[in-house]
């Protein structure tokens, strides 16, 4: 069944979203507001590289992959020697630029959107096999962030997190686990971005606006920050909720402000009884 | 040319016309009120919430008086008509998992769309759902190659852009235009379409600028229009198409604007007042005066106590319902199951379709859809006819 095929895949691809941004905000502490613009360099590199030569799905998407990577070291060194509110103002503007470049060059299909994205597995069982590939990669990079965090390195980027002048006084090369933490979190959303684009075919720029990043903080805020399983529980309350109201059979003009208000209030009410996240403490991660 | 005249004399009898396709429908049914049999169900995808919920829950609200209007007639062959409604926000990334609610839930066969990007979205996902899409109003030039699975019933930008650019050339003597336009989807394909029609003809641009869909102060990219001195200018605009024609007459450039179907709306002129003067807009759906049915959507929406958004798209929800009905009363004549496939064949087979709020519409192997263009210049604040381009 292709709908359920494709919320389990949305849920996929935000939960990699989600791991991915607490990786950088959650425990890195890099406040950022630039994952979109990753996930759509994954998802038009893999798109337009399919589209024009034919290559494997696989490799596209790993050029994809390769490409945020690239990116994500561009936005690291630039801002290496700031942090807090003014790595936010220039990561938005990174952001918004390369937003501009994808919204403005001709060979990206411009606002009009990239639609010859090649369809790799044709016939009934296409829906189950992204969703096998898509939970794969989400479990992938769940474990692996689970991993890093748990070890030397993630010791280390707590501690810089906490405090980035008692953790360079250590000894601790502060650029380098920045770069690290940058280019692991939006690798991964270009992972995202790919499977996206070979999944629905059809990319835009305004599927990758700025107000994203506002929807993948709530699902790792409502999950809980600087967890391993918050931005999980986040993603999947947040995907399905808005489908389940579909399901209540409201007259015509009620579903959409439903929709609306229902999810409002209820993440209202989570952030209120549980302010910590769904599976975090109230203590736990990072208190931005 | 008078309205009446434009619509080639032919006068449609009012509520007459209305009525016939239904009747059709009731007669072989032999019932007055469609009720006790098995419901044939379309999908909706609109925006009912977000910037563009104005206009989407018009659509919304005129398919539902249609589909009432069926079922009041005896629905399609004593089948009443139910259309499920889900919200888009006119974004791809909510309209993919709506379509494929309807398709795989919902089990529709066929589902009513608008919005370029969301249309041309779920092109690949109609083609492997071996669902109808049918579009409405939306009116990218790529739509028409979306593949088997999508058609429009409303016609493609390149018709009435392409018709009033070569009007301003031939007709009213414009030898460089200015053109201005949003930087999305609509505003490209529409300023290109103006840009090369009015080329091909003769004509100049002389400035092609685009600005962004969240702009409010157009002063600069004014000032740049005004240096290159134009005849005239196109705007491809939005729902700013206000903002910045008043911002062009505050600075005291005279020029005669023209734009699309977009314009054709009478809020416009109570936002602009004075300043509409000679604004020259398309439409590609008669009124009231040329077309008497267009009456009773307007009745029907007098009860809802307001004036409805973008009329002519509205007369294209009413008729794209009528479709709808005609192609499930087809298959329900030939003893075919309600698929998507099927549907196709359908439209295919019943290829003309005469409509009572727009006209005859004709399905072609291309997938575009040739309609009337109307021309409507603002004179003493109200839209007048000014050609009627068939």
């Amino acid at each position: 069944m292709e709908y359920l095929a494709s919320t389990i895949l949305l849920i996929g691809i935000f939960v990699i979203l989600a791991a991915s941004y607490n990786l950088i905000i959650g425990y890195g502490g890099l406040n950022t507001v630039a994952h979109p613009i990753f996930f759509a360099l994954g998802a038009y590199t893999s798109g337009l590289l399919g589209a024009a030569t034919g290559l494997p799905a696989v490799v596209c998407v790993l050029a994809g992959v390769a490409v945020a990577m690239a990116a994500s070291f561009v936005l690291a060194i630039t801002t290496l020697r700031i942090s807090g509110d003014y790595l936010l103002i220039a990561s938005l503007g990174f952001q918004l630029g390369l937003l501009q470049l994808v919204n403005n060059v001709e060979f990206t299909g411009g606002p009009a959107g990239l639609s010859s994205i090649p369809d790799t597995f044709a016939g009934p069982g296409r829906g189950a096999i992204y969703v096998v590939i898509c939970t794969a990669a989400a479990a992938l990079v769940v474990w692996a962030i689970w991993r890093t965090m748990n070890g030397p390195f993630g010791r280390a980027v707590r501690a810089m997190r906490d405090d980035e002048l008692a953790c360079a006084a250590l000894g601790r090369s502060l650029i380098g686990m920045k770069i690290r933490i940058f280019a692991l979190g939006c690798g991964a959303a270009g992972l995202a971005g790919g499977i996206y684009a070979y999944y629905f075919q059809y990319i835009s720029p305004e599927q990758f606006q700025v107000a994203q990043s506002a929807e993948i903080l709530t699902m790792v805020v409502l999950g809980g920050i600087g967890t391993t399983l918050g931005p999980i529980v986040g993603a999947l309350v947040l995907v399905v909720l808005p489908q389940a109201i579909n399901f209540l059979h409201l007259p015509n003009g009620l579903v959409g402000p439903a929709q609306g208000i229902i999810f409002t209030a209820l993440v209202i009410l989570f952030l209120f009884l549980r302010p910590g996240g769904l599976v975090g403490t109230a203590g736990a991660g990072a208190a931005h | 040319m008078s309205e009446r005249q434009s619509n080639n004399g032919s006068a449609f009898g009012r509520r007459k016309a209305l009525a016939l396709p239904f009747a059709a429908l009731a007669a072989r049914s032999g019932r007055a009120v469609a009720q006790a049999k098995e419901p044939f169900r379309f999908g909706c995808l609109m925006p009912t919430t977000g910037l563009e919920a104005g206009y989407g829950l018009d659509f919304v609200k005129t398919f539902e008086m249609a589909t009432k209007d069926i079922n009041d007639h005896g629905g399609v062959n004593g089948h009443p008509l139910e259309m499920v409604v889900l919200d888009t926000q006119a974004k791809p990334e909510l309209a993919i998992p709506a379509a494929q609610k309807l398709i795989d839930v919902d089990k529709v066969p066929l589902i009513v769309t608008a919005w370029s990007s969301v249309v041309k979205a779920l092109g690949p996902v109609m083609n492997r759902g071996r669902t109808l899409q049918l579009n409405m109003g939306a009116n990218s030039p790529d739509i028409a190659n979306l593949g088997d699975f999508t058609y429009s019933t409303f016609p493609l930008a390149d018709v009435d852009v392409t018709a009033l650019a070569n009007y301003c050339h031939t007709k009213m003597g414009k030898r460089r235009a200015a053109v201005l336009y949003i930087n999305n989807d609509t505003g490209i394909g529409g300023a290109k379409l103006f840009r090369d029609t009015f080329t091909k003809a003769g004509g100049e641009i002389v400035a092609f600028e685009a600005y962004d869909p969240k702009a409010t102060d157009f002063t600069g990219l004014l000032l740049k229009v005004r240096v290159a001195n134009p005849d005239m200018v196109h705007m491809h605009s939005l729902a700013e198409l206000p903002q910045v024609i008043a911002q062009m007459r505050q600075l005291g450039m005279t020029q005669q604007i023209t734009s699309y179907s977009v314009g054709y709306n009478p809020k416009i002129l109570a936002q602009l007042g004075a300043a509409a003067e000679g604004l020259i807009v398309t439409s590609l759906a008669p009124t009231s005066t040329a077309n008497p049915n267009v009456v009773k959507l307007l009745d029907l929406w007098k009860q809802v106590g307001r004036a409805p958004n973008g009329l002519p798209y509205l007369q294209y929800a009413w008729d794209t319902t009528l479709v709808t009905a005609q192609v499930y009363g087809w298959l329900d004549q030939q003893n075919m199951p309600l698929t998507g496939e099927n549907c196709r064949k359908a439209l295919l087979a019943i290829k003309t379709f005469d409509l009572p709020m727009t006209g005859k519409l004709a399905v072609t192997d291309d997938h575009k859809v040739q309609k009337p263009v109307y021309l409507y210049v603002v004179k003493n604040q109200q839209f007048t006819l000014l050609e009627t381009i068939a």
